[in-house]
């Protein structure tokens, strides 16, 4: 009989302890959960006492045998010199198993301790676990209860807020689970397996799987240590190989999968990093389809679950097609902001330079592709990467690659409308058409005829305009404010490129009768929605604020200053009419100077504006005066 | 999803706003008188953990230094019910004649006297009780106004609708057999409750007794259903809509007027001074759906870029976002319990009313910055 421990295996006594622990297991892990709420840690308590009693149960084993036989002693210093040769016997060793034992046991009184509220106790079996193993931490016999043991004592620390004391738990966890990879790499002994008796043993397969799920635990909760202590890069690179784990070891929630890493995507979006963003959609979109299809309309009707799962899958599929448009939109918007030159018209010198970098660029890309922590299990892998290909990472340079990106937007606006409907979702509708109006904005500016281009604006103001009139802006404030001002800048950039076309064909003042009156439309219509966003700012009684609240500030004084040059660009062949709207230009520039010399403060927020407006104020009397005396000339 | 996340998320949208002057979330605090029957003190221990030190600053008696907290009012235990309404729910009630939406909520750990304070003794229903709370003596000032008003040739229809948010779940309280609720948004009526019985009332009286009988409901279902009514939200709403001809014009004009009982604070715990706690996987379902609300922190540090989250709002939130911070008058009741054994509560219920006066109207306009001057 090689090992002492071994004859006692199969004995009835040690039957009774196995039993004894699936009890407790039992009771901690099943029963626990239908406690009455005034009497919470019921099933807890009556698992502790379980596992006191096969504490000393072990204890008194321990006192027979070494009574019996010398041998337990020698079967320790047995291991010490194993130690000190650099080789380890522990495993092999009958004391190596009691302390084994014992250290589960003190794992799973620790454990019950904590979730009874008993933290130092808690705390306490914890650290007696460590010790009694910790100088073997790495054998197959004790690495998955190190791991186990240690992200408990981080969940704990963390809870102390003491983050640091818990991310060195953490890291110490992730250390001896690396170092027993390099070392051994089998599949280590699950601790429950030590106390099950020989027929129970688990299988080769199953223990590797309860190992890896230990330590994608250790991974996500150092994403979370890391993201409480700032260090946000870190902490994005443990989520991001948190949600890799799970996909290879097949241990995830299809649908839940799939929302984590499309919210990945926006980290990696929000830092510019495409590729990345890029990879965790087609991986969300890919892994959302192992959800299973979306059940019909009749089923849902028929029962009340597949009502729900109906309700789940559409929305969250509709979620990801969310994630997708702002990739399309934020890749557009940077490409506009890396080509536009000061006064936000495309740079064809900049455009002429960034074309030659990208061969480069192009080259660049392939190689960090390859060391890019890539999602996937064999069967996915595919389908993620044929669905890369279809969209873009790098910037666009010129407008066929940005209606690409704004067709593959286009077709995900689609998509998320087809759930998140205007009657039902009235603010996620919204935001959804506000994208849409935002990637025709970015496309616009690629395109060179400036006809077309006014056409791409006449869209956003149909899609928008009709919204903006009919929401209720009792419930609806803000959004209908965001509405109001969009429109009125719409109106104002298609009465630009107007002019800018009527001027190339002939010089203002030989316009047509029939583009005064297009240039005036658009003028008026900009105007009014400016007003009317001036008008939202009104307090139940009806008066305007003396002072702007911080967040409306600069949008109510640039709209003032707008609404002031918009007075003084219509064309009015009657002096009266003209006078009539410089006088309301010069009423509102008075505004804008005005505020800006009772609030000092204002003047970091609308710096130009202010400048402006003060100007204006002392040159449009002038204007006016001329105009006056030009009118009683002429009469 | 934990029962109290409501309030979690009310938090949370209360702690993620800027800083300054405004005057759309007001707060209250009003310190309950000590007795010995509420379990929240050990007999014969008199001794206060707080004191009032004028009509608007409380004094806590923490270690070492004590601290002082400024709000709108602080009431101390003598204050009558009557003047809790007259400060809290008067203006608000004004303004919901004048079109505008109105909350009020009540927030505290659970024995600090928020149902106390709402509708007054728990046993009485007697609506001329001298101990009445804020929620009857409204339905009195309003139809009070509403009857000067129809006078002037001013017509008013007034229904409520009574629900409990219980684990992110809708309950109707004014029809108990009836199924779960959901939230749904309608670009006239805005965000509401689909479903929920709305009942009209013409006076005082029936309202309350639309109340008390959601109440009955609401301890009802505690027992028999298993709801604990400490870990729920109770929203009581009044739509009030106003009709006037004026020279063959009509004129219509819509409020609300939300009454809410918060969760007992006490459940939010691991929110406020344990917010580094780590989320914990659920092994049984391989769950680690916390780990979005990581990235989505994450994804929150990044400024002015566009995004979308895919996590939606919790149901309290989402159903009173006008009240959070939007087109509404809003006041916060925060109840709190002067027995020094309540220390630890009391710090986070007046820590949480400190920042709810930071809420502020989150108007953001997607302004062109480059487009300014041409």
């Amino acid at each position: 009989d090689p090992v002492g421990n071994m004859a006692s295996v199969n004995s009835s006594d040690w039957r009774a302890i196995c039993e004894q622990f699936t009890t407790a297991l039992n009771l901690t892990e099943v029963e626990s959960r239908k406690d009455p709420e005034n009497d919470p840690f019921r099933s807890k308590y009556k698992a502790r006492e379980i596992l006191r009693e096969i504490y000393s149960a072990l204890k008194n084993f321990e006192a027979t045998e070494a009574d019996s036989e010398t041998s337990g002693e020698r079967g320790e210093e047995q291991v010490v010199d194993g130690e000190k040769d650099g080789q380890c016997f522990y495993g092999d060793s009958p004391a190596g198993w009691r302390a084994a034992k014992l250290a589960a046991v003190e794992y799973f009184l620790g454990v019950n301790h904590i979730e009874t509220e008993e933290l130092s106790a808690g705390q306490e079996h914890l650290m007696n676990c460590m010790k009694l193993i910790d100088k073997w931490s790495t054998s197959s016999m004790n690495v998955s209860l190190v791991i186990h043991v240690k992200n408990q004592l981080g969940i704990l620390w963390s809870g102390r807020g003491e983050t640091e004391t818990a991310k060195a738990f953490l890291e110490t966890a992730e250390g001896t689970y690396l170092r027993y990879m390099k070392k051994e790499g089998s599949p280590p002994t699950d601790m429950t397996e030590y106390f099950s008796t020989e027929e129970n043993q688990l299988t080769h397969q199953e223990r590797t799987k309860r190992f890896e799920l230990a330590y994608t635990h250790t991974k996500y909760y150092l994403a979370q240590v890391y993201q409480y202590l700032g260090e946000t890069e870190l902490s994005a690179t443990y989520c991001h190989s948190t949600l890799q784990r799970q996909l290879q070891l097949n241990q995830f929630n299809p649908m839940e999968w799939a929302l984590n890493a499309a919210t990945l995507s926006q980290y990696y979006i929000n830092k510019g990093l495409y590729m990345e963003g890029r990879h965790c959609l087609s991986a969300a979109t890919v892994i959302s389809g192992l959800a299973g299809e979306v059940p019909s309309e009749a089923a849902a009707e028929e029962s009340e679950r597949e009502q729900e799962r109906r309700d789940q899958l559409r929305q969250k599929r509709a979620d990801i097609a969310r994630c997708w448009i702002k990739y399309c939109l934020n890749l557009l918007l940077d490409a506009k902001k890396a080509l536009e030159d000061n006064i936000g018209e495309l740079d064809g010198d900049r455009q002429e330079e960034l074309k030659a970098a990208r061969r480069a660029e192009v080259e660049e890309e392939e190689k960090s592709r390859k060391s890019a922590l890539l999602f996937g299990s064999e069967d996915t892998f595919d389908s993620i990467a044929s669905l890369e290909e279809k969209v873009q990472s790098l910037t666009p340079l010129d407008f066929t690659d940005a209606r690409a990106l704004f067709l593959v937007g286009q077709t995900y606006v689609t998509q998320a409308k087809e759930y998140f409907e205007m009657d039902g979702f009235v603010t996620d509708h919204i935001e959804i058409l506000q994208d849409h109006s935002a990637l025709f904005r970015a496309l616009a500016f690629f395109e060179d005829d400036l006809e077309r281009r006014c056409k791409m604006h006449k869209r956003r103001v149909d899609m928008l305009e009709p919204i903006c009139n009919d929401l209720n802006g009792h419930y609806y404030l803000v959004i209908r404010r965001q509405l109001m001002f969009e429109l009125a800048e719409i109106y104002n950039e298609m009465m630009d490129l107007k002019l800018t076309v009527a001027n190339c064909q002939s010089d203002s003042e030989t316009l047509d009768s029939h583009t005064i009156k297009k240039l005036n439309h658009l003028c008026g219509a900009s105007a009014k929605f400016f007003e009317m966003f001036l008008e939202s700012l009104r307090s139940p009684e009806g008066k305007l604020p003396e002072v702007l609240e911080e967040e409306v500030l600069r949008p109510a004084l640039v709209a003032r200053f707008r609404v002031a040059r918009l007075y003084s660009r219509v064309i009015c062949p009657v002096i009266s009419d003209k006078l009539e709207n410089l006088n309301k230009s010069l009423d509102h520039y008075k505004y804008v100077a005005q505020y800006g010399d009772a609030h000092p403060e204002a003047s970091a927020a609308v710096e130009t504006e202010l400048e402006l407006s003060r100007e204006m104020v002392s040159l449009l009397p002038i204007k006016i005066n001329r105009l006056k005396a030009q009118m009683i000339s002429n009469n | 999803r934990s029962p109290g996340s409501g309030t979690k998320l009310l938090y949370s949208s209360v702690c993620s706003s800027r800083s300054g002057d405004n005057d759309s979330i007001k707060v209250f605090v009003r310190v309950r008188p000590l007795t010995q029957d509420t379990g929240l003190t050990t007999d014969g221990d008199q001794n206060l953990c707080l004191t009032v030190t004028s009509n608007n600053t409380i004094r806590l008696h923490s270690k070492p230094e004590p601290r002082t907290f400024t709000y709108d009012h602080v009431a101390d235990m003598d204050v009558s019910q009557d003047s809790v309404f007259a400060g809290v729910a008067k203006n608000i009630v004004e303004s919901c004649m004048n079109g505008y939406n109105g909350t009020i909520f009540a927030y505290g750990q659970t024995g600090s006297g928020k149902t106390f304070t709402m509708l007054g003794p728990s046993d009485s229903d007697n609506f001329t009780d001298e101990l009445r709370g804020v929620i009857p003596r409204s339905f009195e000032y309003l139809f009070s106004l509403i009857n000067k008003e129809v006078e002037r040739s001013k017509s008013f229809l007034c229904k409520c609708s009574f629900i409990e948010i219980y684990n992110e779940q809708i309950y109707d309280l004014l029809d108990s057999a009836s199924a779960t609720l959901f939230l749904r948004e309608n670009i006239k009526k805005g965000v509401f409750v689909e479903g929920a019985v709305e009942k009209f009332v013409t006076s005082a009286s029936e309202a309350y007794q639309v109340l008390s009988m959601g109440w009955r409901n609401r301890r009802v279902a505690s027992t028999s259903m298993n709801r604990e009514s400490s870990r729920s939200h109770a929203v009581f709403t009044m739509a009030l809509e106003s009709k006037e001809t004026v020279n063959k014009l009509v004129n219509i004009r819509t409020s609300q007027l939300n009454l809410v009982d918060l969760a007992g604070s006490e459940r939010q715990k691991d929110t406020h001074t344990e917010g580094s706690r780590l989320k914990e996987a659920s092994s049984i379902n391989l769950s680690l759906m916390c780990l979005g609300q990581v990235i989505m922190s994450l994804v929150d540090v990044a400024n002015g870029k566009n995004r979308h989250i895919c996590y939606r709002d919790s149901k309290l939130t989402f159903l009173l976002r006008d009240s959070l911070g939007g087109n509404a008058k809003t006041y916060i009741i925060a109840n709190v319990h002067p027995g020094s054994k309540c220390f630890g509560e009391t710090l986070s219920t007046l820590q949480f009313a400190q920042r709810a006066k930071l809420i502020k109207n989150k108007a953001m306009i997607n302004e062109d910055s480059q487009g300014n001057v041409r």
